[in-house]
């Protein structure tokens, strides 16, 4: 298919189609509104549903219900959107039914505001519902990656039945890039839907359901689900690397759209002479802890740097990544604020200048103590 | 100096109009700078006025700075409201339409649903003569064809219940627009223009892209664009 135009609102709406999506719930707001705009214009040309629930608690209870007859569903949101939704997502995770979540994020906390954040990582990543369990968290950095993530959430939804979220900054959702989509989504065979509820004509009913009043029965089901994030763990870790090499002093570890104004900061320095690379988290969980260690340990990185659009949230994954290894040092923004290339280019020199005036310092000492001798 | 021909801009008032992201925001900007620097201009203030009540980012108040220092006066929501998505027209958006004695530039939201705002300040512009353009991308999924263009500008009109004077192309794709891009993209106009009888008032390119064609390949007027709405990476 030819390159088209389109917000990323669009772009996310429309892979879902493309992914067999028909179900679609939803209740508007401010950053990702477009996507329900766009929906309800093409549902109906695709015989699919889309409906404007009374809340997001409803939508998401709804997404719950459509769910659990095994047809691809879907929701959109935004931050306080997304908080409302929590409830139902830990059911949905309970009951082990496949859902895909998106979360166009917007400054809070609280009401907030509407522009571009990455405030919501603990929310997705650490479980923003109650009980034991995970979500599978994808999170783009351009429109094109976000068309790709969102059709693949809803692959790896059927095949761990687990809600799957995928969380973009607002510009995610409101930017314009060019797009490709497939001509039709290729995926790997999925095991069959035996659990689906479809009507008990002819055999045994059917429950989907997260109530389990007999300890046994509810622990055995959290282990149940630990063991499928634990292969997630294993099987589904993605990230991408961006000018690493032996001549990096600083490894920056940044992801979504944080991650391209990192790459222009890192283009900046490059042509002075600053060395500097990008590991950049594609499935916030699982989370590349291994991958981040392996890099970060190499001899000529000195310092890790986290950036992200909040006060610091994935930096705590990174420091379990890192386990102390390295120093990390952590520069960010909030509340809506994008930081320019150039913010992220004076924190890397004043960092890698503190690091010069040390060395002088020591050597300074040595010579010093030299002396007295 | 440009060796393109500018497009004629005669009216007071000039409503900038189109589907979402069709570059109505850029094409505005655009076309403010270029007349605040044409000779014909010289000494009539220039204003531009953001009516964008739909859209949360990239509008043309992010421009203001940079278009006050060239004299261009920019009007938009002060305070907080500047980041709102709020449908909010100021009180003194009638006055400045009412008693502009330049040349006042209206970038709108996309859609019927941002033209919407227009309807409420109609009696406004046809107390001042007003032109109002359709900004047309080719590669936008609802504007490809002649079909659901014609759809859209029924719609703008019934929302806004303004007319139509001409349509702007400005097809493209970002960082992927080569020459064929604009040239398929004055292809649909031509089709639009024809279907509905509206002219095709310029047509819009950045200039990178218009060094790379000669003169006889368009033959209309042309809006030579610089891009002002970045992204931060940009």
């Amino acid at each position: 298919m030819a390159k088209v135009l389109m917000k990323g609102n669009e772009a996310i709406a429309e892979a879902a189609i493309k992914a067999g999506a028909k179900n679609y719930f939803c209740y508007p707001i401010t950053p990702q509104t477009e996507v329900a705009e766009y929906l309800a214009k093409r549902m109906p040309e695709v015989g699919g549903v889309f409906l404007q629930g009374e809340s997001e608690l409803a939508v998401a209870n709804m997404l719950f219900g459509a769910a659990a007859t095994g047809k691809r569903v879907f929701t959109t949101s935004s931050s306080p959107g997304i908080s409302l939704m929590q409830e139902a997502i830990s059911y949905m995770a309970g009951a082990e039914l496949p859902t895909v979540i998106v979360n166009i994020m917007r400054g809070g906390p609280g009401l907030g505001g509407i522009l571009p954040a990455q405030s919501d990582y603990f929310q997705s990543v650490k479980g923003g519902g109650h009980g034991d369990y995970r979500l599978l968290v994808l999170a783009p950095s351009t429109i094109q990656e976000a068309v790709d993530l969102m059709m693949l959430s809803f692959h790896l939804a059927d095949k761990y039945r687990n809600p799957v979220m995928m969380i973009g900054d607002g510009m995610i959702g409101q930017m314009m890039e060019p797009v490709e989509f497939p001509d039709k989504f290729e995926e790997d065979e999925l095991p069959e839907k035996d659990w689906a509820i479809t009507g008990a004509k002819g055999r045994k009913p059917k429950v989907a359901k997260s109530l389990f009043l007999d300890p046994h029965a509810l622990e055995d089901n959290s282990w149940k689900l630990h063991a499928k994030y634990e292969e997630m763990k294993k099987h589904e870790i993605r990230f991408e690397k961006y000018k690493m090499s032996d001549k990096n002093e600083i490894m920056l570890v940044a992801y979504g759209t944080m991650a391209r104004i990192c790459q222009t900061a890192i283009d900046h320095l490059e042509s002075e002479g600053i060395s500097v690379g990008l590991f950049r988290p594609i499935t916030l969980f699982p989370f590349p802890l291994q991958q981040i260690q392996d890099e970060a340990v190499k001899k000529n990185i000195k310092k890790v740097l986290v950036i992200e659009m909040s006060t610091a949230q994935m930096m705590e994954d990174v420091e379990r990544a890192i386990l102390g290894k390295k120093q990390i040092d952590f520069y960010g923004r909030t509340g809506g604020i994008v930081p320019s290339p150039e913010e992220v280019v004076n924190k890397i020199k004043g960092m890698v200048a503190k690091k010069a005036k040390s060395k002088k310092t020591a050597a300074k000492k040595t010579s010093k103590s030299k002396k007295k001798a | 100096m440009t060796k393109w021909k500018l497009p004629h801009i005669t009216k007071p008032i000039n409503i900038i109009v189109g589907g979402y992201g069709s570059g109505k925001s850029e094409v505005s900007v655009n076309l403010a700078r270029t007349l605040v620097l044409d000779q014909d201009f010289k000494n009539r203030p220039i204003s531009i006025l953001d009516l964008d009540i739909v859209n949360p980012y990239f509008r043309s108040r992010e421009a203001s700075v940079e278009l006050e220092k060239l004299g261009i006066e920019a009007i938009n929501p002060e305070g907080s409201e500047y980041y709102a998505d709020l449908p909010i027209i100021l009180p003194q958006i009638k006055g400045v339409i009412q008693n502009a004695q330049g040349t006042v530039i209206c970038d709108v939201g996309g859609d019927d649903v941002g033209a919407r705002v227009l309807s409420s300040l109609e009696t406004s512009f046809h107390r001042k003569s007003y032109d109002m353009f359709l900004v047309l991308n080719a590669n936008r999924p609802f504007t490809s064809s002649v079909a659901s263009t014609q759809k859209l500008i029924g719609e703008i009109e019934s929302s806004s219940r303004l007319r139509f004077s001409g349509i702007i192309s400005n097809s493209h794709l970002m960082d992927y627009t080569t020459a064929d891009t604009i040239i398929d993209g004055i292809k649909l106009s031509e089709a639009v223009s024809k279907e509905i009888n509206l002219p095709i008032t310029c047509i819009c390119a950045e200039t990178k892209i218009l060094d790379l064609m000669t003169k006889n390949k368009i033959k209309y007027p042309v809006l030579p664009l610089n891009r002002s709405l970045l992204k931060p990476w940009e």
